[in-house]
């Protein structure tokens, strides 16, 4: 800076640095364009388990868990011997219900010739691949398609070919900004009367 | 009390909350209205800027990749809006309305004098080149650093360096003229 000016830039921004107030009516209308647009309704799987959080465990909360812990793990090697087969399923149908109120069934179906292996991912089961209910089946001249649970609403799926290519669905619209950078395919899953 | 913090409102909103995302426009709304102001010259064309900001957050706040930085976030959404809206602002071939400017940002305790000369300083600002208000902006209102800011703007650190040097010496003419006018 150039203090043998005349004007010293440091004044300049020191009077620009002064606070500007808007209008508090600002708040309102950024809110009312705000509620027009789609709502948030869930986090991103990542983000879901990347997000740091806080969490505040009372002294008494912190002792009903550690004890319910404790329960937990002699329950368990009570069981121990039994069919593992018997204590795996309950858990697996906790995670995966099989049937999730209201859904309907959707026909997802892909042409992809040279694919070994084609599954639906969606946020209606978890962006996994490895579900069984959205593994489709080769029907014959590169044919891919399988009947599939979605409930009601709005969704964004893929299909996944081969374990590894995400493919979008070449006949449902595309949504170009997913969580993850990638294009998505859109489907809205009405109920049927 | 403990201020929330951008993350966790962030997380609200993602969560669904829509009314949470006034936090953040009360937050950052006099902060960044003061650079749209500068920037741009008018209250009508910052305020647009700015609301066009906040909607733009809104609807890709899942793609905001560090949620406590929310405010950097939202600051490099605002610094393209005032672009877009300055180059259409250019295209109508609009004059600079200077009063607003030195009516919203001077307080009333100022002696009439120190009003006129903030409203010299305004007038002044908005004769630079577009680019060159920006960068000055940005480093002397906003005091960022030469990085940051060709991290926000895209322009390389040399060429920042040049439009700030040019700025400054531009200011200085014009308001040396006033001075010794």
């Amino acid at each position: 800076m150039r203090d043998d000016d005349n004007v010293k830039i440091k004044d300049v921004a020191r009077a620009l640095r002064e606070p500007v107030r808007i209008d508090a009516s600002f708040n309102e209308r950024v809110m009312r364009a705000v509620r027009d647009l789609p709502k948030h309704s869930r986090l991103s799987f990542w983000r879901r388990w990347s997000m740091p959080r806080t969490i505040t465990v009372s002294p008494l909360g912190a002792s009903l868990v550690a004890a319910s812990l404790v329960v937990f793990a002699l329950v368990g090697l009570w069981h121990v011997s039994d069919d593992i087969d018997r204590a795996a399923k309950p858990i697996a149908k906790a995670i995966f219900p099989s049937k999730v109120a209201p859904d309907q069934h959707v026909q997802f179906v892909l042409v992809a010739p040279d694919a070994k292996k084609v599954a639906v991912v969606g946020d209606f089961n978890g962006w996994d691949a490895s579900h069984s209910a959205y593994q489709a089946q080769h029907r014959g001249g590169g044919v891919w398609s399988v009947m599939a649970p979605v409930p009601v609403g709005h969704h964004r799926y893929s299909f996944v070919v081969d374990d590894s290519l995400w493919v979008a669905d070449p006949s449902a619209p595309r949504v170009v900004d997913n969580d993850f950078g990638m294009t998505n395919s859109a489907i809205v899953v009405e109920e049927q009367r | 009390m403990e201020a929330v913090s951008d993350a966790a409102i962030v997380e609200r909103v993602l969560r669904g909350n829509v009314e949470a995302f006034g936090g953040l426009v009360e937050r950052y709304r006099d902060r960044y209205a003061r650079y749209a102001l500068h920037m741009l010259g008018n209250r009508e064309d910052a305020e647009e800027a700015l609301q066009d900001a906040f909607t733009r957050a809104y609807r890709s706040l899942s793609r905001c990749d560090d949620p406590e930085r929310f405010g950097a976030w939202l600051f490099r959404i605002l610094v393209n809006r005032c672009r877009t809206v300055g180059a259409r602002r250019g295209r109508r071939a609009k004059t600079f309305v200077f009063d607003e400017t030195a009516l919203l940002s001077a307080s009333e305790e100022h002696p009439a004098e120190q009003g006129a000369w903030r409203e010299e300083i305004d007038r002044a600002l908005q004769r630079l080149r577009p680019e060159q208000r920006e960068a000055f902006l940005l480093k002397y209102v906003e005091e960022l650093g030469y990085d940051e800011m060709s991290r926000l703007t895209g322009v390389g650190v040399s060429a920042l360096k040049m439009r700030v040097m040019r700025a400054c010496d531009r200011l200085r003419e014009l308001l040396s003229e006033v001075h010794s006018a």
